[in-house]
């Protein structure tokens, strides 16, 4: 057997590569545009007992739900319930894994010679899985049997059978079964191209090298990421910010983080958050640990691939029940508002020790914007769903990037207006960065969307949510905050409808709805800003000559 | 030297970053017309290499013409490939660029498509448009996306604008208005309007350029090309005066990133369809040679010395794609441009990419290069680090009597040296550490093959490995081991493949268009009139090539490429209606006629190979896609010599050579050029020619063909 360092290396390599080959496998086979679109998924390899092996991601939202799922699966099942040809299923909140129940999460066991050596698993967000409200989420859930099915690590395939009863019965509760069921296909599909390649390492370099290499590669996360966190400074950092609504007009909840970076490790402690709200804004347990997750990944070493290695000097603590620690049977479709603001919030706790690795609070939001209708030409439904894009906050020596998606997402992208128009019915009539007030500083918030949707549909229904509607994203060292996230509604009688948070409001055709993401924060006392800065500011129309006099003194 | 002056000659140039390379041969008296097929006699083909001379390239072509002996009142045909475009592009010298689009969507241009891909870093800044926010004007207008003018354009305010852009500077305008791809009407009138107001000043409207959906991607491509295009235009105009006076009666012709040539006036008009010609003509000139020795599916591999180049060759088929972007990689998203480009995907790893250690002890080669200065340590020209071309030659791969084609002694002492420090950091010897360097690299190509291979639901085993570039010889074998291609090929004249490709190719336009149609019988009508109207374009457009170059050629006879007739092919991008992606379909047209159910076969087939399943679900056509080619006349490679020399004739010398996971052998090394049509050798071997070296490790089989390519042939392992 060739035991040099490199054949190791290379298996390693070819590790990390199979997560871009099983991520290009869901690509293009899965049939709902939030996967394809938004790259609402993610697929990975974990060892034969639950350690992340290689992820490819289309979002940072799901850094730690794929491995967490396998750990949990055990708590289901023995070892000798686990067989060949296996495939199981889950998208259950409130265990590993978890997210809100239409990120569905399927699981593989790779056997070699009878003997477990691996997992390949992939999750992602199908576009119906029953419950009250089209789309499977809404701001008005009040119990998580409101959002639809729910499965606990059940066996979709067993043995290479399949589940007839339970294929049935996802056929027979959502609204859109051949959707639903294509991308079920396609997350088997993927989690097979992935097993298929690790067996054929397995047959060339031999089960003994594979499974040191995998040993290898999670300690060469742990050293990669240790080397970093020890450059790290020493401390305890602690921040708190708010969640303003639940959907149900609770609130505001407040939020608190302590973040302990030890010379081996680093602590992080939720203590002290609010509990769980009756509304859909609670994020589970396993969605903590991603927002945690991004978080030390960005400050430790955010260029190597992630394993379970990189996070074997992280810990998470935060008791059960809280709104991000959130227990049966929390509502829960909301949770990713929460959860990218946890994710701020540990940023926003380091950001001061960190400024060249953390920059100013950014709009903080998916802004999970949802309109439904019939097409005025086809006469048949249409559910348009899309995330939107805001502003970033300043860094020292940089303004903040504007129209980007927010921290939670990543490699998401905004659908052209050219084939919106023609999939929906609605026409867009604006599609800009603005310059409501917020972000000044000596370097400036970036700056955050409008887009106008005019209906053209008879009638069409908005569902919408985001937080930052009440609070602003928060500027750095004299920056200034930044500006709000929220949905504006213009009827037909000139009267104008403001929401944070709202489900299947009714829009006529001709009537407009315009949405805002928020400015970042800025960095920096604005009067530091040099005049000839601001007066190119100015002549680009980022900011407004009374902008420039008021906030910067010039002009 | 008098009688062969007269004979006409078909000459490629092709301006690289380092070198200006030429390639010419000269056609038999009676090879005016188009083929390609047996009968015509071409004598053999010419190269000659000169330093690329910036800013003024086409000094540097002139002077590979008087370095090679040439006449260009002998020239039939003169086809130019250039890097100026691309290099204009990412060093940023291009000019200042105003955008004129919308009312309510100068920021697309800002916001691009707001993705993030490198995931975890909170400091990501998406890439700077190239036009600034003040120079990004809107006018009120509104076509809806049926195509329907729902507002006319408002005209006025373009001289008040025009004032401003002028005062700014401003030496180029792209307009670009919404669904101007299905009716271009209000942004032909703003674009008629700003040249009659400013002919001094570059406009390029989207609609000349890209005729495809998508609002981010078309912008930014027209604002590319109108960045570039006055660079561009003096350019080729000098290209064009230059060989001109020095007797040449005929426009050069312009290498195309879709693998075909255009005309000058063309290529001025829209100069981001030169963006990647380099590649296109050598995956060109793959796809032809494979036609020539009977070899339709090919992975082609091109090694330079920065980057490897891979693309898949289907039934002689070369992939053509408008999902194309500039400085794109794993942590940025770069800048989409709507051409049609030959599908590739480049590495960073050259010969010249440098072999490198992290902190945890992880052994990197790439992307780094240390290009041509200093070069590889060997070089003995200050290169301090470890290279690929460094770890070939510590391995006796690379033979150190004909480094560089004998032109160099490797300084080995260097090589050494600059190994030392990761030879330290990982306990290593010379051999183990070169060893790894070289699998390391290897790797990576084969994770950029898998890319267009087996990523695309092809299966290699059913292709051969084409491989040219100043490495690829030395890596091919390997590469195909791993991923069990049966067969090998090296192209006679491997290091100047490229521009033979472009004495190959034809004049050709793609005309894509966005039009999404149900394919049913009720549309049938509908279809079949979309691809007329690009018919229509296409003989059109070739008119006016004809008339241009019979007006050019004041008397004389024309550039015999404009002579043939149209060939037409009509491809469509489909989808299974409510899904994103699209495949590319060939359709096959029978006087007008398109079997509708042969139609759709033809997509659930391909969507099977391509994804893997089929639907039983309506079919959508996205885009109408017509290629239109009027074929050049080929030179017919000529068969090498045989004289019926020995095989031990040839042999040079033997050495030891690692071939790393076979182990070391004493390897037997033959001289290239003395090899003959029909010789067959066995590895452990090393073919070694001036600028090419081809390591066939123990036990796979190489063959000579008629026209002195290599083709190894696997042993199964």
């Amino acid at each position: 057997m060739n035991t040099d360092p490199f054949t190791t290396e290379i298996i390693k390599d070819s590790i990390v590569a199979l997560g871009d080959e099983m991520f290009n496998a869901m690509l293009r086979t899965s049939m709902s545009p939030i996967i394809y679109e938004t790259t609402d998924f993610a697929v990975g390899a974990t060892d034969a007992r639950g350690n992340l092996l290689a992820q490819g991601n289309g979002v940072a939202g799901f850094l730690a739900t794929l491995d967490t799922a396998v750990q949990s699966l055990f708590d289901h099942y023995q070892a000798d319930e686990i067989a060949a040809d296996d495939v199981f299923i889950t998208n259950s909140p409130y265990e590993g894994g978890g997210t809100h129940l239409s990120d569905v999460v399927i699981l593989v066991p790779v056997f070699f010679e009878e003997k477990l050596i691996a997992w390949t698993v992939n999750k992602a967000h199908w576009t119906e899985v029953g419950g009250a409200q089209p789309g499977s989420i809404s701001t008005s859930a009040t119990e998580i049997y409101q959002e639809g099915l729910h499965f606990r690590f059940l066996k979709l395939y067993d043995k290479g059978c399949i589940n007839r009863a339970l294929h049935d019965m996802i056929r027979d509760n959502v609204r859109l079964p051949d959707s639903t069921l294509g991308d079920m296909h396609a997350g088997v599909a993927a989690a097979r191209v992935g097993a298929k390649r690790l067996l054929e390492l397995v047959e060339k370099y031999g089960a003994a090298q594979v499974l040191a290499a995998m040993e290898a590669l999670l300690d060469y996360g742990e050293t990669m990421t240790r080397i970093e966190l020890a450059k790290l400074p020493q401390g305890v950092f602690e921040a708190e910010d708010i969640i303003e609504s639940d959907g149900l007009g609770n609130g505001p909840f407040s939020i608190r983080v302590k973040v302990s970076i030890m010379d081996e490790k680093m602590v992080i402690d939720f203590t002290g958050t609010a509990a769980q709200a009756p509304g859909p804004i609670n994020v589970s347990a396993s969605g903590l640990v991603t927002a945690t997750r991004c978080v030390f990944k960005c400050i430790t070493n955010p260029e190597i691939p992630a394993n379970g290695g990189c996070f074997r000097a992280m810990e998470v603590i935060c008791p059960p029940g809280t709104l991000f620690s959130a227990v049966s049977p929390a509502p829960v479709s909301l949770y990713y508002e929460t959860d990218v603001a946890a994710m701020e919030l540990v940023w926003k706790a380091l950001a001061p020790a960190l400024p060249e690795r953390l920059p100013a609070g950014h709009y903080r939001s998916v802004s999970g914007t949802f309109i439904s209708g019939l097409h005025p030409d086809s006469g048949e439904l249409f559910v348009m769903g899309e995330p939107l894009a805001g502003g970033w906050g300043a860094a020292p020596g940089r303004d903040g990037d504007s129209g980007q998606f927010c921290a939670l997402n990543g490699e998401t992208f905004n659908i052209p207006t050219e084939l919106f128009e023609s999939r929906y019915g609605v026409q867009v009539e604006q599609y800009a960065l603005h310059n409501a007030n917020g972000g000044a500083g000596e370097f400036l918030g970036g700056k955050g969307v409008v887009i106008d949707y005019r209906i053209t549909a008879e009638e069409a229904h908005l569902t919408y949510g985001a937080t930052r509607g009440e609070s602003r994203p928060w500027g750095m060292d004299g920056g200034e905050d930044g500006s709000h996230n929220y949905a504006l509604v213009q009827r037909a009688d000139g009267s104008e409808e403001r929401y944070n948070m709202c489900t299947t409001v009714a829009v006529k055709k001709g009537e407009l709805i315009r949405i805002y993401t928020g400015t970042g924060g800025g960095y920096g006392d604005p009067k530091k800003r040099p005049p000839e800065q601001v007066a190119k500011d100015v002549k680009n129309g980022y900011l407004t000559a009374a902008q420039a006099a008021r906030h910067f003194g010039v002009g | 030297m008098s009688a062969a002056k007269h004979t006409p000659m078909r000459v490629a140039t092709d301006v690289g970053g380092t070198f200006t390379d030429l390639v010419f041969y000269r056609m038999a008296a009676d090879s005016g017309q188009v083929n390609g097929q047996a009968g015509s006699q071409i004598s053999e083909l010419g190269t000659c290499k000169v330093d690329t001379t910036p800013p003024d390239f086409a000094t540097g072509v002139m002077q590979a013409l008087v370095k090679a002996g040439l006449a260009p009142a002998d020239f039939a045909f003169f086809a130019h490939g250039t890097t100026v475009v691309i290099n204009a592009l990412t060093e940023r010298k291009g000019v200042k660029t105003a955008l004129i689009t919308t009312r309510g969507f100068r920021d697309v241009l800002e916001i691009a498509r707001g993705n993030r891909p490198d995931l975890f870093n909170f400091n990501f800044q998406k890439p700077k448009p190239f036009v600034e926010r003040y120079l990004r004007a809107e006018l009120a207008e509104r076509i809806n996306y049926k195509g329907e003018l729902e507002q006319p354009v408002d005209l006025a305010p373009l001289p008040e604008m025009l004032e401003f852009f002028r005062a700014e500077g401003v030496a180029a305008i792209a307009v670009c208005l919404l669904h101007a791809y299905i009716n271009p009407e209000n942004e032909r009138r703003a674009a008629a309007r700003l040249r009659d107001l400013a002919p001094d000043i570059s406009v390029l409207a989207s609609h000349e350029i890209s005729r495809e959906w998508r609002e981010y991607e078309r912008s930014n491509t027209t604002v590319l090309s109108a960045y570039i295009h006055p660079i561009a235009r003096s350019y080729l105009e000098s290209l064009q005066g230059r060989l001109a006076a020095a007797g040449c009666r005929h426009s050069p012709y312009i290498m195309q990133s879709n693998g075909g040539i255009s005309t000058i006036k063309r290529a001025i008009a829209n100069p981001i369809s030169m963006v990647e010609s380099g590649p296109a003509s050598g995956i060109y000139a793959a796809a032809h040679l494979g036609r020539i020795i009977g070899e339709q599916n090919l992975i082609v591999l091109d090694i330079g010395g920065t980057t490897a180049k891979c693309a898949l060759i289907e039934n002689g088929e070369i992939r053509i794609s408008t999902d194309y972007q500039i400085e794109k990689d794993k942590k940025s998203p770069g800048y989409p441009i709507q051409t049609p480009v030959t599908e590739i995907v480049e590495i960073g790893n050259g010969g010249g990419s440098i072999a490198w250690i992290d902190e945890g002890k992880k052994l990197h080669v790439g992307p780094q290069s240390a290009g041509a200065a200093p070069g590889p340590a060997a070089y003995g020209k200050g290169g301090t680090r470890p290279t690929t071309t460094d770890a070939n030659l510590a391995l006796g791969r690379i033979d150190q009597g004909s480094f560089v084609g004998g032109e160099v002694q490797p300084d080995m002492a260097a090589l050494e040296k600059a190994f030392k420090p990761l030879m330290d950091t990982l306990g290593m010897n010379l051999a183990e550490l070169a060893r790894g360097a070289i699998r390391i690299a290897n790797f990576n190509m084969c994770n950029a093959l898998r890319l267009v291979s087996t990523n695309k639901g092809y299966d290699p085993r059913e292709f051969c490995l084409i491989a040219f570039g100043g490495g690829g010889a030395l890596h091919a074998v390997a590469l195909a081991e791993e991923l069990k291609v049966p067969k090998v090929i090296v192209p006679v004249n491997s290091a100047v493949f490229s521009a033979w490709g472009m004495l190959l190719t034809d004049l050709r336009r793609d005309y894509v268009q966005t039009r999404p149609l149900r394919l049913g019988a009720e549309n049938l009508e509908q279809i079949k009139a979309g691809y007329r109207a690009l018919e229509e374009q296409a003989a059109r457009d070739f008119a006016a090539d004809e008339i241009e170059a019979a007006g050019e050629a004041a008397g004389d006879t024309p550039g015999d490429a404009v002579k043939s007739e149209l060939v037409l092919e009509h491809y469509a991008d489909m989808r299974y209606a409510g899904q994103e992606h699209t495949v590319k379909v060939g359709l096959a047209f029978n006087a007008g006629e398109l079997d509708l159910p042969r139609a759709m076969d033809a997509f659930h087939a391909a969507h099977e190979h391509r994804f893997t399943y089929r639907l039983d679900a309506a079919i959508e056509i996205v885009n109408f896609h017509l290629v239109a080619r009027r074929p050049v006349a080929k030179p017919e490679p000529a068969k090498k010599p045989q004289t019926g020399r020995p095989l031990a004739e040839t042999i040079l010398h033997t050495r030891q050579v690692d071939f790393d996971q076979h182990g070391v052998h004493e390897a037997t090394i033959y001289n290239g050029l003395a090899l003959e049509p029909g010789m067959i050798l066995t590895g452990p071997a090393v073919v070694q020619e001036p600028a090419t070296t081809l390591v066939i490790s123990p036990g796979h089989h190489l063959q000579v063909d008629d026209y002195g390519n290599y083709h190894v042939h696997l042993e199964r392992a």
